[in-house]
């Protein structure tokens, strides 16, 4: 499902974020990317998104080579995946229920086949009565659900989330966890980037530990 | 590799082109109908950058529009002149004293209307040719003693123009004292007059175009700059380009359509009111005489007030064009 070969990245002429990292993650998977501040774990998780390029090696995306993908084809890998961003990336002017009914509107689909589908996935994470609230008046936290609803209306095969913890409390952050776990038994492979150990306690996955540019497994 | 044109769907392609086209969302929004799904447009409508295109886009329009309503006038008028011009030749009969002199007017006058190509003559009479003068030397007791030569005006048949060089051959040699004019010269100078006022207008036209493309062009580039955000974020949720080059075309040509129609609105108002306030200013004197002369009457017609049209088309495609460029930029730095 997911094999880096080689991997090595560098932004500029900077010295290697990553080196050597090599890695394979089978379809229904359920792992933790874990690594000090600066380790490189967003890096990682934007070259399996495709929006940034190994200065070396190989990328397999669901059996495709990335680097040799047209511009349409990256936009269809790229639904089969939902991201959670470290800084969410929310669109101001769409209402919360809007942003997170985003990808389904992207796809074409009509908003009728799936009006129930946001709200329900909106009550579950707690913003049922923020819908029609805009980004600008949400909590960090508030925000950060939004975003993991956005990433998951999908249902993609393949989940990435960057820190999606980082701004909740421990009850909260054990129901998005939950979430998560619910998702990945109904066949999707999550990758959570956290340095949040009591979370990583919480439930018995492996872990990819980033450390001085190369990658472990534990 | 073999290429396969399918030519049996092309009827069907092409309907679905132009179903999705951008400019089909924008006539239809602005026939008051459905524009797309009724939750809020992926582009967010209003934006300060937006708005600061809006008036760009305005103001420049209603310039372009002026800039080429006028040249259009003076072009047109100048084409009415010369036709109006070419279509009179004046004979001038001038050795010869009184009723031998009426007669040879008169002998003359017919000899012409028997020329083929001639439409009408029409002998001016004395009185008639000496108040043609009066402008120069005053007062008619001067006239009355001076031998005042006789003006015969005539028309000729455009369709069928005679041999004037013919004509007035046969009246040099059948009649003593007798020129005819055609206006040869004066025209000539007349025409680089115009076509030099209609060739600078061309050249004005084309600063204010090149300055139309230009703000636009930028303008329209910077409203995209507050728009990367939401590229990016449509792109990350898997986006093609072409969806989301096809949402901002929506978005810009709709602002072009808008403000171009306002601009365009504001020069034909001024075109309308342009003969009011030009009579209003310059009452019935002879410089507003010689003004409508030389302007026509600035009155726009209808092929003018389509060249507004055709100045909103060409503003409000430049805009959507910059703005899918500005799309395809900003989506080439993720690749
Ligand atoms: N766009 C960029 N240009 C240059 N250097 C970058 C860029 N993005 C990240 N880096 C550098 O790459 C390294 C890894 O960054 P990255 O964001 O992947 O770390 P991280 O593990 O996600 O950190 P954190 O836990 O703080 O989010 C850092 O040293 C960072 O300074
Ligand atoms: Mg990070």
């Amino acid at each position: 499902m997911i094999r880096f070969e080689n991997i090595g990245l560098r932004y500029g002429l900077g010295p290697e974020v990553l080196r050597d990292v090599d890695f394979h993650l089978v379809p229904g998977s359920f792992h933790f990317l874990t690594g000090p501040s600066g380790a490189g774990k967003t890096s990682l998780l934007r070259m399996l998104f495709m929006s940034l390029r190994p200065s070396r090696g190989l990328i397999h995306l669901f059996g495709q080579n990335c680097s040799d993908l047209s511009s349409p084809a990256r936009a269809d890998l790229r639904r089969r995946i939902g991201i959670v961003f470290q800084d969410f990336r929310l669109l101001d002017h769409l209402t919360t229920w809007e942003n997170v009914a985003l990808p389904l509107r992207v796809f074409g689909k009509s908003e009728a086949s799936y009006r129930d589908d946001v709200t329900d996935l909106l009550k579950w994470v707690g913003l049922g009565a923020r819908m029609t609230a805009y980004p600008e008046v949400l909590s960090g936290g508030e925000k950060q659900r939004a975003a993991i609803a956005r990433a998951v209306i999908g249902k993609p095969e393949l989940l990435l989330a960057d820190e999606p913890t980082g701004n909740v409390d421990p009850a909260m952050a054990n129901r998005l966890l939950r979430l998560f776990i619910e998702l990945n038994r109904l066949g999707t492979s999550v990758i959570i980037a956290t340095h949040d150990f009591q979370l990583m306690d919480q439930c018995d996955a492996p872990r990819l530990v980033l450390h001085e540019g190369h990658l472990e497994i534990r | 590799m073999k290429v396969t044109w399918k030519f049996d769907d092309l009827p069907g392609r092409l309907a679905g082109r132009i179903r999705t086209s951008p400019w089909v969302a924008v006539v239809r929004g602005l026939a008051g109908g459905q524009t797309g799904p009724g939750s809020t447009p992926i582009v967010q409508p209003a934006s300060v950058a937006g708005r600061a295109l809006t008036v760009v886009i305005a103001i420049m329009t209603f310039l372009a529009c002026l800039t080429s309503g006028a040249v259009y006038v003076v072009n047109q008028s100048a084409n009415d002149w010369f036709a109006d011009i070419a279509s009179e030749i004046t004979v001038q009969v001038s050795e010869g004293q009184g009723s031998e002199f009426e007669k040879k007017v008169t002998l003359v006058s017919l000899f012409l209307a028997k020329q083929p190509g001639i439409q009408k003559v029409n002998p001016l009479s004395a009185e008639e040719s000496g108040q043609l003068l009066e402008p120069w030397l005053g007062g008619s007791d001067v006239l009355s003693e001076l031998p005042v030569p006789r003006l015969i005006a005539v028309v000729i048949d455009r369709s069928s123009p005679p041999d004037l060089d013919a004509v007035r051959e046969a009246l040099e040699s059948n009649f003593k004292g007798v020129t005819l004019d055609d206006h040869r010269r004066w025209q000539a100078e007349l025409r680089t007059v115009t076509r030099s006022l209609v060739l600078g207008g061309i050249a004005v036209l084309m600063l204010v175009g090149a300055a139309t493309v230009a703000s636009i062009v930028s303008a329209t580039k910077s409203a995209m700059a507050s728009n990367r955000e939401i590229i990016e974020v449509l792109h990350f949720v898997g986006a093609r380009e072409r969806f989301i080059a096809h949402e901002f075309e929506k978005h810009f040509l709709n602002i072009g359509v808008r403000a171009g129609l306002v601009g365009a609105l504001g020069a034909t108002i001024v075109f309308l009111l342009l003969p009011v306030t030009m009579r209003l200013l310059s009452g019935r004197g002879l410089a507003a005489a010689e003004l409508r002369q030389f302007i026509g009457s600035a009155v726009l017609d209808w092929p003018g007030y389509l060249l507004f049209g055709l100045v909103v088309i060409v503003v409000a495609t430049l805009c959507m064009l910059t703005s899918r460029f500005g799309v395809y930029r900003i989506l080439k730095s993720y690749d």
